[in-house]
């Protein structure tokens, strides 16, 4: 295959590709994935507090997530609601276009005695699956360093009040047994883990 | 792949020519004749059609005209009404946008639309030439409506409907008010700016009432028979204000025809009633610009095309937010956002000889009616048959025997919303 041949290849497959948004009914990732910033703020980095920053955030977490939502296997208040409205094709358009998105952490600074508590806890307990402080991205263990601390910790108090029927039973079992000082401190670790 | 032919190749290629213009080399090309597009109205819808545009294409040449500045957010402004929040958490500047995006921002109020020659004429005298405009005023009031109320007669008996020094001036009136007094709320008929807006209110002056005044009143005079997220706030009501707050249906008498201001009475269809403090939300219709240059219907709104916004009576200007009439979408800030960006994508792909991309749209509104008690409704919605409609069995109200711990976290939410939904816009 000569190098025009190559290129037109190329260029053909690529039009192809972009043949199948040509239908009027099929919606693009970025239509699609713009309706969350309302809520998750542009590109999916969030801009605080209870909303998770999801731009950037594991593809495959996202996906199972957002399928977990529609399904209602994950509690949610409202996104069980707002996922029910797409297609799993669609769910995984956004999931993807998200993940495509930059990492933004959060622009607050951490308690750094509480940060610091919280390592200790992170290293014995969670480090194993959350590795390098929080910072992994893995579709069962998404990036947690760089997040909300207001989320981080009602995540974690909804996981302890579930205890081992928390989604992943290993961390239910885990955050049982901890203080709320010391689910505090864990979201003050990994907010101060950019 | 090897074996594709010059005529496969150019049948893929014509079968989808509009695509080609996605291509660098066109994108390229395309730079060269970028065209204007104007923004009127820098609010929820008008913001983010600008921000939008400018992230799909950088090198688009936006302009965002706006009369105000800072702008203040009619969403969590009744939060000011019971005191748990300050003007200046409302307030946001154009700097982001202008700095950062490299929107240009006027201050000016647009006075008059040329849709033949596209240009628009501020108040200031300056002529601004577009070839695509965005209209987003928001509402504007017929005061008409309710004989004796007037602008004038609203800097003493305000609507606060549009944040700003309306706010401070019911938050202060009912500083003022004595204990054992009434507040009167006038809630208008549909359709109109947020519709769970009249009854959050309700809410957060009883809230300030429990605590500094608890022999006081809250009195819903409603033109309606029924109303957005009623069972929530009728819970929310009974739990936390008991009978402080009073809800009287169109149907029941609420139906207010006129206003005595010296007298500070309402007259209703049957009865009158006496207030303290007057809340007059009144009767709505499109932003005032919208009717200047002919873009309203019969209705008062502005009839579009539901798949871009672009309006059925002028070409080449999209309306967005309250103003529009846009199928099944509520007139809410969330609403305003997602048609922002259904536009900007039309506008892009339009000016880029592109047909206007599938479209998709979300509302999301919360309600914080106590201390810790929030609630929310949400919407998804499609085009069909040319109209915006609710997916079925999508969206939808907080269920009505949440537990306590859920709705305080949807109040927490509530405010997590606005955070993220300004940055949105101001970013």
């Amino acid at each position: 295959m000569n190098e025009t041949t190559t290129r037109l290849a190329a260029l053909a497959a690529g039009l192809m590709l972009a043949g199948s948004v040509c239908a009027q009914d099929v919606r693009s990732p970025s239509a699609l994935a713009n309706t969350c910033a309302g809520c998750h703020g542009t590109n999916g980095a969030s801009a605080g507090d209870l909303m998770p920053i999801i731009g950037g955030m594991d593809k495959t977490y996202l996906q199972n997530t957002l399928m977990e939502f529609k399904s209602g296997a994950r509690d949610s208040t409202i996104m069980g609601r707002i996922a029910k409205g797409y297609s799993d094709l669609e769910l995984k358009a956004i999931a993807s276009y998200m993940a495509a998105q930059p990492w933004v952490s959060a622009s607050t600074k951490a308690d750094a005695k509480l940060a610091e508590e919280g390592k200790d806890i992170h290293e014995k307990e969670c480090e194993t699956c959350h590795e390098d402080g929080g910072r992994d991205q893995q579709h069962k263990a998404p990036r947690i360093a760089g997040q909300w601390p207001a989320y981080t910790l009602l995540y974690l108090q909804e996981c302890r009040e579930k205890g081992r029927r928390c989604a992943h039973p290993k961390m239910g079992a885990r955050v049982m047994k901890l203080s709320d000082e010391q689910l505090q401190a864990m979201a003050q670790y990994y907010v101060s883990q950019k | 792949m090897t074996n594709i032919s010059r005529r496969t190749f150019l049948q893929t290629a014509s079968a989808c020519a509009a695509v080609a213009a996605l291509g660098s080399v066109g994108r390229r090309a395309l730079a060269r004749s970028k065209g204007r597009v104007i923004v009127v109205g820098g609010g929820y819808g008008g913001t983010i059609a600008a921000k939008y545009l400018k992230m799909a294409d950088a090198d688009k040449d936006v302009l965002l005209i706006e009369k105000d500045s800072p702008f203040v957010s009619c969403p969590m402004s009744n939060e000011v009404l019971s005191g748990e929040r300050d003007m200046k958490s409302l307030s946001f500047d154009y700097r982001a946008l202008s700095q950062r995006r490299g929107i240009h921002i006027a201050q000016d109020e647009v006075v008059r639309i040329d849709p033949e020659k596209r240009f628009v004429k501020g108040s200031s005298g300056k002529v601004y030439r577009y070839d695509k405009l965005v209209v987003a005023p928001g509402v504007d009031f017929r005061y008409e409506k309710i004989e004796g109320y007037s602008p004038a007669v609203a800097e003493r008996i305000p609507h606060a409907w549009k944040a700003g020094p309306q706010t401070t001036l019911l938050r202060s009136q009912l500083e003022g008010m004595r204990d054992g007094g009434v507040c009167c709320i006038v809630a208008p008929p549909n359709p109109f700016r947020c519709p769970p807006g009249p009854y959050e209110r309700a809410a957060q002056i009883a809230m300030y009432f429990k605590h500094h005044k608890p022999k006081s009143k809250v009195l819903i005079l409603d033109a309606k028979d029924s109303f957005s997220k009623q069972g929530l706030f009728m819970q929310a009501y009974k739990k936390f204000y008991g009978d402080m707050v009073e809800w009287v249906s169109g149907a029941s008498g609420g139906i207010i025809e006129a206003v005595r201001p010296d007298a500070m009475t309402l007259v209703g269809q049957v009865d009158e009633f006496k207030g303290d403090v007057i809340n007059i939300i009144p009767p709505q219709k499109a932003g005032r610009i919208a009717h200047l240059a002919g873009l309203t219907d019969k209705s008062g709104w502005c009839p579009v095309d539901q798949a871009t916004f672009e309006s059925t009576i002028h070409k080449d200007v999209y309306v967005i937010g309250d103003s529009c009439i846009a199928g099944a979408m509520p007139k809410s800030g969330y609403a305003a956002n997602s048609q922002g960006k259904v536009a900007a994508a039309a506008i892009a792909a339009a000016m880029s000889g592109r047909a206007a991309p599938a479209t998709s749209y979300v509302n999301t509104c919360y309600s914080i009616a106590g201390p810790d008690w929030g609630f929310s409704v949400a919407g998804v919605y499609e085009l069909k048959d040319g109209k915006i409609q609710s997916v079925p069995g999508a969206g939808g109200l907080s269920p009505i025997d949440a537990s306590a711990h859920t709705r305080a976290v949807e109040a927490e939410y509530a405010r997590s919303w606005f955070r993220n939904i300004t940055e949105d816009m101001f970013s």
